[in-house]
């Protein structure tokens, strides 16, 4: 009996220390919870139209640029690792067909030499690529598949602690001190460095859900691009398969914030992450956001990858 | 009393549907109508970018630098390919769709009544194929790279896809009107016979493709020679069966 009695009360201060210990954790139902029951935060009426969401959080517009700063900021030096935890390695594999699915370069064996005049190589945009992850691709692509040693990137990102990462792993590629590669710290929305109708491709991997108007930064792309250049975009999106994505959700929910506390000792970051993806717009949501902005969409407008994890999404400037 | 009220449920429907605005509708035709004008099959902007690839393919062949070409002369850029979701496909699938869609232009049958021989169904379909395996002409050097792309996994169902629309482009075309099993083994023979025409139009040096001509008549006459046998057989077994229970049947079992 005594025995018994003891045994009760251990279970039950084990429960109450274990509820204690979980009580900074934000699972997917307890953020989704708080989105409904906290009112979002007052709001002075001036403020009331020009505010967006930052994950599930709603905050005023001018603060968005500065949140999402801090966390690429604080993510940046791990950022490549943490990409390999979290999708298992399968971001490159998105990665290399995005970037072999456009096929940059122009090869100068075949291609017709009745024009010389004509630039030689293509002119890349790699809106928020700041580590260089797609640049390099690209690069890699147009100079050994296509034999293009002309082709030029330029990164922007608006983050300087993220370009600082691209510089310093250009280092370890040819194009280091090339002038095919180039770095610009710049806001998408104005592109006040980059002349118009002078880009052929514009890519933006894993970037455009972060920014605060998305439809200004296409405006700002249609502006750059030559007329019949191309606007690409990969992005995360959303799974078709309502089973598959109950396993995603739990697996995004409960698992990356996880990993990110444990690699990059940094669980809101990667909390804003997850809830930056849930809230982007689904495929056929932003496919139209794109024909809105001028652009013509090939087939219907996008191709799933991995079931709809993430999307890559066309647009093409008409001639 | 049941079958009257799904006709008018169904009828119900019908009207429902005719009430929605044409141009929802005329998306939804699935069939030949003389009543709509249909829908041009590729949107302008790749069309275009495909109608001056596809004059480059006589010497470039079915590869995406014909694309790149199609888009520097139609003022786009070489980036521009990425119009084309299945690159080098679509420009086999441009002249699959344009050569079919072709054929109900190029070929004229004379009336009927006006004729002074009418003619019959199977040399209308004979006719017909033949027009659209001449109009592979000016490609067909370069119709084995597309056979190829083709065949690749991804590319076999839209190809067979096609196939079978072109099969049953010419039997419309040709008058048929058989409402029966006929109309899938039509279909079905036809597709078979006009991709084994098409493989050895690849191969055929002959003068005016003379020799294709005679092959496919050949594979046309087998397929009446084998229809004539498998409809003979059935015949047949239908008779015997038939004969054999009412044998029994005189001999007093309960069949």
């Amino acid at each position: 009996m005594q025995s018994s009695r003891t045994q009760l009360g251990r279970q039950l201060l084990g429960a109450s220390k274990r509820r204690v210990a979980r009580e900074p954790y934000r699972c997917f139902s307890c953020s989704v919870r708080q989105a409904q029951q906290q009112p979002p935060p007052p709001k002075s009426p001036q403020d009331g139209p020009s505010t967006t969401h930052f994950g599930f959080e709603t905050i005023a517009e001018a603060l968005k640029e500065q949140r999402v700063g801090a966390v690429f900021s604080s993510v940046a030096s791990s950022y490549d690792s943490m990409n390999d935890f979290m999708s298992l390695g399968i971001h490159r594999l998105w990665k290399d067909h995005f970037v072999r699915n456009l096929n940059p370069g122009r090869n100068p064996l075949t291609s017709s030499p009745s024009s010389p005049s004509a630039e030689q190589g293509w002119n890349i945009l790699d809106i928020a690529g700041g580590t260089g992850d797609i640049a390099f691709r690209m690069l890699d692509h147009a100079s050994t598949i296509n034999n293009d040693a002309h082709t030029r990137v330029t990164v922007a990102d608006i983050n300087p602690d993220m370009l600082a990462e691209g510089k310093k792993r250009s280092l370890q590629t040819p194009y280091a001190r090339s002038p095919r590669l180039k770095f610009v710290e710049a806001n998408a929305e104005k592109l006040d460095m980059i002349p118009d109708s002078s880009i052929d491709l514009y890519t933006v991997a894993f970037g455009i859900r972060n920014f605060t108007h998305k439809e200004a930064a296409l405006k700002e792309a249609y502006r750059v691009l030559k007329p019949g250049g191309v606007f690409a975009c990969l992005e995360f999106s959303k799974v078709n398969n309502p089973l598959f994505d109950a396993v995603y959700q739990r697996w995004s929910f409960a698992a990356i914030p996880l990993i990110g506390q444990l690699v990059a000792g940094d669980r809101d970051s990667y909390q804003y992450l997850v809830e930056s993806i849930a809230k982007f717009p689904s495929q056929t949501e932003f496919s139209n956001m794109i024909k809105d902005a001028g652009f013509l969409v090939p087939g219907k407008g996008y191709e799933d990858l991995t079931n709809g994890i993430a999307a890559i999404h066309k647009g093409v400037k008409p001639a | 009393m049941a079958s009257t009220r799904v006709a008018n449920s169904s009828f119900r429907a019908v009207r429902a549907a005719s009430i929605r605005p044409a141009a929802a509708w005329r998306q939804q035709c699935l069939y030949h109508s003389y009543d709509y004008a249909q829908p041009p099959p590729f949107p302008p902007a790749e069309a275009a970018i495909l109608s001056a690839a596809y004059s480059h393919v006589p010497n470039h062949g079915f590869t995406i630098d014909t694309l790149k070409l199609g888009a520097r002369d139609t003022g786009y850029l070489d980036v521009s390919t990425n119009l084309l979701p299945r690159g080098v496909f679509d420009l086999i699938n441009y002249h699959l769709v344009t050569q079919r869609l072709a054929l109900q232009n190029s070929v004229q049958f004379p009336d009927d009544g006006a004729a002074t021989k009418k003619m019959g169904v199977g040399a209308k379909v004979r006719t017909l194929t033949l027009a659209r395996l001449r109009a592979n002409k000016p490609v067909i050097h370069r119709w084995q790279e597309a056979l190829a792309i083709m065949a690749q996994p991804t590319y076999v169902a839209p190809s067979v896809a096609e196939l079978a629309k072109l099969a049953d482009e010419i039997w419309f075309l040709s008058g048929d009107q058989s409402v029966d099993s006929s109309w899938y083994t039509k279909r079905a023979t036809l597709s078979a016979i006009y991709s084994s025409t098409e493989v050895f139009m690849t191969q055929d040096k002959s003068a005016n493709f003379v020799e294709t001509e005679q092959f496919l008549d050949n594979r046309l006459e087998d397929l009446t020679k084998i229809g004539g046998f498998l409809g003979g057989l059935g015949e047949w077994l239908n008779y015997t069966g038939h004969s054999a229970i009412n044998v029994l049947r005189s001999k007093g079992a309960r069949i």
